[in-house]
């Protein structure tokens, strides 16, 4: 990245900030008006129903979700491949609502207390079968 | 001679192909009806019903004598055409029934399936699925198995999934039934069932086709076919089997000499490019394989794994084969992205889109290809995907470059070099269990919830398979390569890759082929599909029962066309006209499906829905149980998206 492409990048996350700033204060969303939305939405489609993530698709969006201007400014102005969302499709107090919701789902168990994802390795094995 | 105007069918109109089914049986041994009762010889009277004759419908109106009411045949050309095949060692046939290779079909059952050395066959019912159980089985065996396909309208019925062989560089032998003469064609149908030159419909995207017109033509023709279809980059390939030239005996009773299959060897890469290519790779600090469809064989998997050692470089695998086994330290497909930032060197074997894995790279990585796919290319699809402008191309096999390739790097590193190589191996295995414990952290979110997370249902599979010799015959990229992240993985046939064009509907046909032939090694074969794809072709469900083949087929189902849903919302919010409607026609839902009540009904053992992920072991260990007594089992997992 040159000097003149980081400028433009650098305008662009400050218009971002600008954009998002009055909106920006801690939202006090409707957790279940929320969920209503997240599913009605299909924001579950990419982050999972209870936004634990979607793989390739979409990030973990929670437990313990970034501040709500990130989200709101990634809901907004996006990077990567998700679709940005105005307020005309999907209003601040509706973003505080699923903010809300993400900040409600409690942390699941660590993965070291879960034994199917502590499987000891195999035994590597030669395939003897030849192909084309 | 049977009159053929006038049939008198046993109950209902069976139309042309069944009335002539009828006309060849009789005198055979008492064969039970799709009906239950026994089959009445043909040509005489139905005694068992007093209905007339149904008046003939318009398909047999015109029907003329056919060759085979000519009286009793000598020899038959296509029985020849089935010896060819077998010298080949093509002895396995997929097909849907169609009049254009009737010669040819008849020959496989009365003559292929009985003589040595026995062919074997699967019926199925859609063209399509014929052409992709040909795309899993090769993928898995190793050589190509055939397809008979009827002529037009059954080519065009097969035209995607040779597209999706094409694009995975996967060999098929498709055989197309032909009207090629005029006067074969008689009534309405044989003409709407005929082409002029019907393989030009895939010509775009088959790597040779050939329209036989003599049983000589067509020894010579299938031979080369063979050869084309399997010399790398390896592909589809149609033949046009004209119907006279199955149906007529063997000119003089003597059949033509059937030529022998040339020991092919694939082109491997200049000596001199490959040492300039081995001195790169020593020289880099940061050198990354980037692989996609290098391994073909397992033996270019063990080349793989021996490259990667003798540098103690980064590998990074696109999972279009299986090209690395996945929990070898030196295996960084999982921080792909990390390990492709830190490279001064990434050399791609057999890369599909390079471009989209260095596009973005400094100037001063150096880029060097190896691939077949450089050879061989056409110009209608994109699937030559975006040109990658590389510093060096080599243009060859990648696997049959490699042991030059692994000579040349043992050759020509220095002895001082080695030290600095095991420290980079040593660094690469710590970044390897970093991010397996990563994935695992980030499989453990959610793990409880419902529906069913992805990591859950591929852990929970993987809980009850990981002693088995088991083989995943689905892609993985709509499961976000889990498997890959958390499960251990060492053997070339465990894993076959994708679809090539991800053109839908392709993973339930090509997992019964894959399945067919793993079963002759008593493996058990696994595939993970999501329902929309499986919903092109649940018929899939009959043909796995029908042919008795050991598959375990878990519908990833999370009721939508879920790829779609976050394109067409990019759409509707440019538009600002909302997206609560963006489920319309993504969605499967009202009705939802009931895959277990539908696998059922065809015979196979249906599963599920399985709704709490507490379930899915009980579930997964009974359906297990049925596919090793040698049948199909599905399992309904209603789960999250990806």
């Amino acid at each position: 990245m040159d000097m003149r492409q980081l400028a433009s990048a650098m305008g662009m996350v400050l218009g971002s900030f600008a954009l998002v700033s009055a909106a920006a204060a801690p939202a006090p969303g409707n957790a279940a008006d929320g969920e209503r939305l997240f599913i009605g939405d299909r924001c579950y489609a990419c982050h999972g129903t209870q936004g634990a993530g979607g793989g390739i698709a979409g990030p973990r969006l929670a437990p313990d979700p970034v501040p709500f201007r990130s989200f709101l400014m990634q809901l907004r102005q996006p990077v990567r491949r998700m679709p940005p969302y105005s307020e005309r499709v999907l209003s601040d107090g509706q973003a505080a609502d699923i903010y809300a919701y993400l900040k409600s789902i409690p942390p699941g168990r660590p993965a070291g207390q879960i034994p199917l994802l502590n499987l000891a390795p195999n035994q590597g094995r030669r395939d003897p079968h030849p192909r084309w | 001679m049977v009159d053929n105007r006038k049939p008198t069918p046993p109950v209902t109109n069976p139309g042309r192909r069944g009335f002539l089914k009828g006309t060849t049986v009789a005198g055979t041994i008492a064969l039970v009806s799709p009906f239950g009762a026994p089959l009445i010889a043909a040509g005489k009277p139905d005694a068992q019903t007093s209905k007339p004759p149904l008046r003939p419908s318009r398909l047999d109106e015109g029907l003329g004598p056919h060759p085979e009411d000519r009286g009793p045949l000598s020899s038959a050309g296509s029985d020849y055409m089935i010896d060819v095949l077998r010298k080949l060692g093509v002895d396995h046939v997929a097909f849907v029934p169609g009049d254009t290779f009737r010669g040819l079909h008849e020959s496989l059952v009365n003559y292929g399936l009985l003589t040595e050395p026995k062919m074997t066959y699967s019926a199925v019912n859609h063209e399509e699925v014929a052409v992709a159980f040909c795309h899993g089985y090769a993928k898995v065996e190793g050589k190509p198995m055939a397809c008979f396909v009827h002529a037009a309208v059954g080519l065009q019925h097969a035209s995607m999934a040779l597209y999706n062989a094409w694009a995975d560089r996967v060999p098929v032998i498709c055989l197309v039934g032909a009207r090629v003469y005029s006067a074969e064609r008689g009534i309405y149908v044989d003409w709407v069932h005929s082409a002029f030159d019907g393989a030009s419909l895939v010509r775009d995207f088959t790597k040779w086709d050939n329209t036989p017109l003599t049983l000589e033509d067509f020894g010579n023709a299938t031979v080369r076919a063979y050869k084309f279809a399997t010399t790398p980059p390896a592909g589809p390939v149609v033949l046009q089997v004209d119907m006279t030239l199955q149906e007529n005996p063997i000119p003089g009773d003597t059949p033509p000499r059937i030529p022998d299959l040339p020991h092919s060897t694939p082109p491997s890469g200049d000596d001199a490019a490959v040492a300039e290519v081995a001195k790169l790779l020593i020289a880099a600090e940061s050198p990354v394989i980037a692989a996609d469809r290098a391994a073909r064989t397992s033996n270019g998997l063990a080349l793989m794994v021996e490259l990667a050692e003798s540098l103690q470089c980064a590998v990074v695998d696109s999972y279009a084969r299986f090209n690395f086994p996945w929990r070898h330290p030196l295996n960084q497909s999982s921080r792909q992205g990390a390990a492709v930032a830190e490279a001064d060197l990434v050399l791609g074997l057999e890369m599909t889109d390079f471009h989209g894995l260095i596009g973005s790279l400094r100037k001063s990585v150096k880029t060097v290809s190896i691939t077949s796919e450089d050879l061989y290319m056409k110009s209608n699809y994109g699937d030559y995907q975006h040109f990658s402008a590389v510093d060096i191309a080599v243009e060859a096999d990648a696997e049959a470059t490699l042991p030059a390739l692994i000579e040349a790097v043992r050759r020509l590193t220095p002895t001082d070099r080695k030290s600095a190589f095991e420290a980079r191996g040593q660094r690469l295995a710590e970044a390897h269990q970093l991010a397996l414990q990563a994935s695992r952290e980030a499989a453990a979110v959610g793990w409880d919830q419902q529906p069913i997370s992805v990591p859950r249902l591929c852990q929970e599979l993987y809980g009850q398979i990981k002693d088995e010799d088991w083989a995943l015959v689905s892609g993985t990229v709509f499961q976000s390569y889990w498997p890959q992240q958390l499960w251990d993985a060492d053997k070339h046939y465990q894993y076959i890759g994708d679809a090539g064009a991800y053109g839908l509907g392709y993973l339930p046909g090509a997992a019964l082929g894959a399945a067919t032939a793993h079963a002759k090694h008593g493996r058990l074969p696994i595939a993970i599909g999501g329902d929309g794809d499986f919903m092109f072709s649940p018929g899939v469900m009959w043909a796995a029962a029908h042919n008795r083949i050991p598959l375990l087929y878990i519908i990833h189902n999370n009721r939508a066309y879920f790829n779609e849903i976050m394109a067409l919302q990019r759409i509707a919010n440019r538009r600002n006209r909302g997206i609560d409607r963006t489920g319309i026609g993504n969605d499967l839902t009202q009705p939802l499906i009931d895959y277990a009540a539908l696998a059922k009904s065809m015979g196979v053992a249906g599963f599920g829905p399985v709704t709490d992920p507490k379930d899915l072991a009980s579930v997964l260990k009974q359906a297990i149980a049925v596919v090793k007594r040698g049948e199909p089992a599905l399992v309904d997992v209603v789960a999250q998206g990806r």
